[in-house]
C-alpha cells in the first residue's frame, strides 16, 4: 500500500499557523500547488470520483457548447436548420413521436425535445452552482460568527439554524416560492434554494471553529496581538474551507434536485421562457406524455438529471474520502 | 441523574424555542412579505363583495398595528384556528389539513419502516463484507437511486407497472368512490394503491441509511471490545449480532429523525405524482391556488410534527447512549 507514505508526506506539507506572520506569496503558491497535486494523486485512484468527473465534464461541455452541438447534430441528421429551444418546429400536430428530423420527438408546445435537453443543461448547472454558492456563503458566515462569538449570540443563531435544519426543505421552499413577490424566475429559484440549504453548513463550520479555537496556534496568534478579524481570515477560514468545499459538492447535487422538483411542481421558471430539465418534465406531465406514449420526453430529461446529480454525488463522495482522514485510513 | 434532567430540560426548551420561531416565521411570511392576507385574496377574486372584505379585515385585525395582529395570530394558533379554506369555503383549514394527515402518515410510515430495515440490512452486509462486490455494488446502486428526483422515479414506476404491465393503480389512495373502512377488501385496495408510492419513496432513501449504517458498523468493528469478544471465541456471526450491531445502531436513531425532513419532502413529490390525497398534495394544491389558510396550517402542522419527532429522537439518544449522560 503506497497510501501511508503519501499521507505522511501530506501531513508534513500542510501549512500550520505561523504565529500570525505573513509568508512570501511565492512560497504559498508552491505549497498550494504541491497540496493540489497530492490531492489529485489520491483522487485519481478513486474510481467513483473519476467517473463523476467524466460525467460532469460531459455535461459542462454540453452546456457551454449547446448551440454548436445542436448545429452539428443538424448537419449530421440532415435537418433543414439548427433548432432553437423556443422554436415551434412542427406544423400540424404538436406532440410527435421520434423521427429523423426530431430524434426525441416534439413536445406539447411543438418544441424539439433533443434541442431542449441540450440547452436545458445550462440552467440546471447554473441554478445548481449559484444556489450552492449562496447557501455555502450564508452557512459559512453564520457558522464562523456563531463559533467565534459563542455565548448568547451563538445561541440565537443556532436556534434560527435549527428551524431551517429541522423543517423539511421542500416544504419551506414551496411556501417561500409561493409567498415571495414576483413571478417565477431563475433568480427566485436560486434564492429559495439558497436560503433553505445553508443550515447544515453552518453547523459543520461552527463545530470546526469551536475545535480550532482551542488549538495552540490560535492562542499564540492572539498573544502576539492579532485581531479577531485577522485570526478568522488568516487562521480559521483557511482551515474551515476544505470542509466547506467538500460539503458544497454534495450541496450542488441537492440544489439541482431541488430545482427540478420546484420546476416540476410549477414553481420554477416558465417553460416558454427558460428551459430546464425540471420544467420539461412538468410539461411532459401536463402534456400526458405517458398516455401519448412519448416516453423519450420523460426518460431523457430525467436521466440527464440523474446522471448530473450522480456525478456531483460521486465527486463529493470521493472528496469526502480524501479530506476525511478517518475514512481514508480504512 | 441530575445531569440527565438538565440535558432533557435543555432539549425540550430548545424545541419550544424552535416552534416559537416557526410561528413567527409563519406569521411574517404570510403577512408582511406580500403585504397582507387581503392582497392575497383580492387580486384573484376581483369581484369580491365589500362586506366579505370587511370580514377578512376584521378577522385578521388588519386595521390594527402589527404587534396586535401578531397577538391575535398567536392566540388563534394556540387554538389551532387558521381560518377557513379559500377553495373549500366553510372548511376550517386545520380540519382539512388534519384529514389529509392520515394518508401522509400511512405513506411515510410504511416507507420509513421499509427504508430503515432494508437500509440497515444492506449496511450491515456491506460493512461485514467490506470491499466485496456486494459492497461496491450496493453502494453504487443505492447512490444511483439517491440521485434520482423522487417525482421522476415515481413517474417511471407508473410507466412500467401501471401503464405498461397494468399491475397496479397509479391514481389516488383508494379506488374512486371507496371509503376507508375496516374490511379486508378495503385493506387490499389500500395496499394495492400504496405499493407504488411507497416504493418510490423507499428506494430513493435507502442509500442514506445503508451508508451511515456501514460507516458506523465499520467504526464499531475497530473497537477493543470487539477484539475481546473475538478472543473469547465467539463466532463471527455472534460478534456481529450481539456486540457490533447494537452499538452501531446509535447513529441510526439520530438519522431517522433527521431523515424525516427528507421523507416528508419526498412524500410531497410522491403524492403529487400519484394524486395521493395526503398533506403534500393538499399543500401544493393550496400553493398553486394560493389558498393561504391551508398553506399556513399545513406548514405549522408539519413543523410541529417534525420538531416533536426530533425531540423524541434526542431524548432516546440520552437514554440509549450512556456517553451523552456523562458529557
Amino acid at each position: 500500500m503506497g497510501r501511508a507514505s503519501i499521507e505522511s508526506k501530506e501531513q508534513e506539507s500542510v501549512p500550520l499557523g505561523r504565529f500570525g506572520m505573513s509568508e512570501p506569496t511565492i512560497e504559498k503558491i508552491r505549497l498550494y500547488k504541491k497540496k493540489a497535486s497530492q490531492t489529485w494523486r489520491l483522487y485519481r485512484k478513486n474510481w467513483m470520483g473519476m467517473l463523476g468527473l467524466v460525467i460532469l465534464i460531459f455535461f459542462v461541455a454540453m452546456a457551454v457548447f449547446a448551440p454548436q452541438i445542436v448545429w452539428m447534430l443538424s448537419v449530421v441528421g440532415g435537418w433543414d436548420h439548427a433548432y432553437d429551444p423556443f422554436e415551434r418546429v412542427t406544423t400540424t400536430r404538436l406532440v410527435t413521436p421520434p423521427s429523423p428530423e426530431h430524434w426525441l420527438g416534439t413536445d406539447i408546445r411543438g418544441y424539439d425535445i433533443l434541442t431542449r435537453v441540450i440547452y436545458g443543461s445550462r440552467v440546471s448547472l447554473e441554478i445548481g452552482l449559484v444556489a450552492t454558492l449562496v447557501s455555502m456563503g450564508l452557512g459559512t458566515v453564520v457558522g464562523l460568527l456563531s463559533g467565534f462569538w459563542a455565548g448568547w449570540r451563538d445561541e440565537v443563531l443556532m436556534r434560527i439554524t435549527d428551524v431551517f435544519l429541522v423543517l423539511p426543505w421542500l416544504v419551506l421552499m414551496i411556501v417561500l416560492a409561493a409567498v415571495l413577490p414576483g413571478g417565477p424566475s431563475i433568480g427566485k429559484v436560486i434564492f429559495v434554494i439558497g436560503i433553505t440549504g445553508w443550515s447544515s453548513t453552518a453547523r459543520i463550520v461552527r463545530a470546526q471553529v469551536f475545535s480550532l479555537k482551542e488549538r495552540a496556534f490560535i492562542e499564540r496568534a492572539r498573544a502576539i496581538g492579532a485581531t479577531d478579524y485577522y485570526i478568522v481570515r488568516k487562521h480559521i477560514f483557511p482551515n474551515v474551507f476544505p470542509l466547506v468545499f467538500a460539503n458544497s459538492i454534495l450541496t450542488v447535487a441537492l440544489s439541482i434536485l431541488s430545482e427540478s422538483t420546484l420546476s416540476y411542481i410549477g414553481l420554477g421558471p416558465m417553460p416558454n421562457q427558460v428551459v430546464t430539465w425540471g420544467n420539461m418534465l412538468q410539461d411532459a406531465d401536463d402534456g400526458k406524455a405517458i398516455l401519448n406514449g412519448l416516453y423519450t420526453w420523460i426518460l431523457v430529461p430525467g436521466m440527464c438529471i440523474v446522471f448530473l446529480v450522480l456525478a456531483f454525488t460521486f465527486i463529493g463522495y470521493a472528496m469526502d474520502e480524501i479530506y476525511n482522514p478517518k475514512l481514508r485510513k480504512r | 441523574m441530575r445531569n440527565v434532567r438538565r440535558i432533557l430540560t435543555r432539549k425540550v426548551l430548545n424545541s419550544l424555542v424552535t416552534i416559537l420561531l416557526v410561528l413567527i416565521l409563519n406569521f411574517f411570511l404570510f403577512r408582511v412579505m406580500p403585504g397582507n392576507p387581503l392582497q392575497f385574496i383580492v387580486p384573484q377574486n376581483p369581484e369580491i363583495p365589500e362586506e366579505y372584505k370587511e370580514k377578512i379585515i376584521d378577522k385578521y385585525g388588519l386595521d390594527e398595528p402589527l404587534y396586535i395582529q401578531f397577538f391575535t395570530y398567536m392566540s388563534r394558533t394556540i387554538q389551532f384556528d387558521f381560518g377557513d379554506s379559500f377553495i373549500y369555503s366553510g372548511t376550517p383549514a386545520m380540519d382539512y389539513v388534519m384529514s389529509k394527515m392520515v394518508w401522509t402518515l400511512i405513506l411515510t410510515g410504511t416507507s420509513s419502516i421499509f427504508m430503515i430495515v432494508i437500509g440497515m440490512f444492506i449496511g450491515i452486509i456491506s460493512a461485514w463484507k467490506r470491499g466485496s462486490w456486494f459492497d461496491t455494488g450496493s453502494l453504487s446502486f443505492s447512490l444511483f437511486f439517491y440521485a434520482m428526483p423522487t417525482f421522476w422515479f415515481a413517474m417511471m414506476l407508473i410507466v412500467v407497472f401501471s401503464t405498461g404491465l397494468q399491475w397496479l393503480p397509479s391514481d389516488s389512495a383508494l379506488t374512486y368512490g371507496e371509503q376507508l373502512e375496516l374490511t379486508w377488501s378495503c385493506f387490499v385496495d389500500l395496499v394495492r394503491h400504496l405499493i407504488l408510492p411507497a416504493a418510490s419513496l423507499t428506494i430513493g432513501s435507502i442509500a442514506a441509511f445503508s451508508i451511515i449504517m456501514r460507516g458506523s458498523l465499520i467504526d464499531v468493528m475497530t473497537e477493543e471490545y470487539i477484539t475481546t469478544a473475538r478472543a473469547k471465541g465467539l463466532s463471527e456471526g455472534r460478534v456481529l449480532k450481539d456486540h457490533a450491531v447494537p452499538n452501531a445502531m446509535l447513529p441510526m436513531v439520530a438519522l431517522i429523525a433527521i431523515d424525516l425532513a427528507f421523507v416528508v419532502g419526498g412524500a410531497f413529490q410522491t403524492e403529487v405524482v400519484f394524486n395521493y390525497p395526503g398533506i403534500g398534495y393538499a399543500t401544493i394544491e393550496a400553493t398553486l391556488k394560493q389558498d393561504y389558510p391551508i398553506l399556513q396550517a399545513a406548514f405549522f402542522l408539519i413543523a410541529v410534527v417534525v420538531i416533536a419527532a426530533n425531540l423524541v429522537a434526542d431524548i432516546l439518544m440520552v437514554y440509549l447512549d450512556p456517553r451523552v449522560k456523562m458529557g
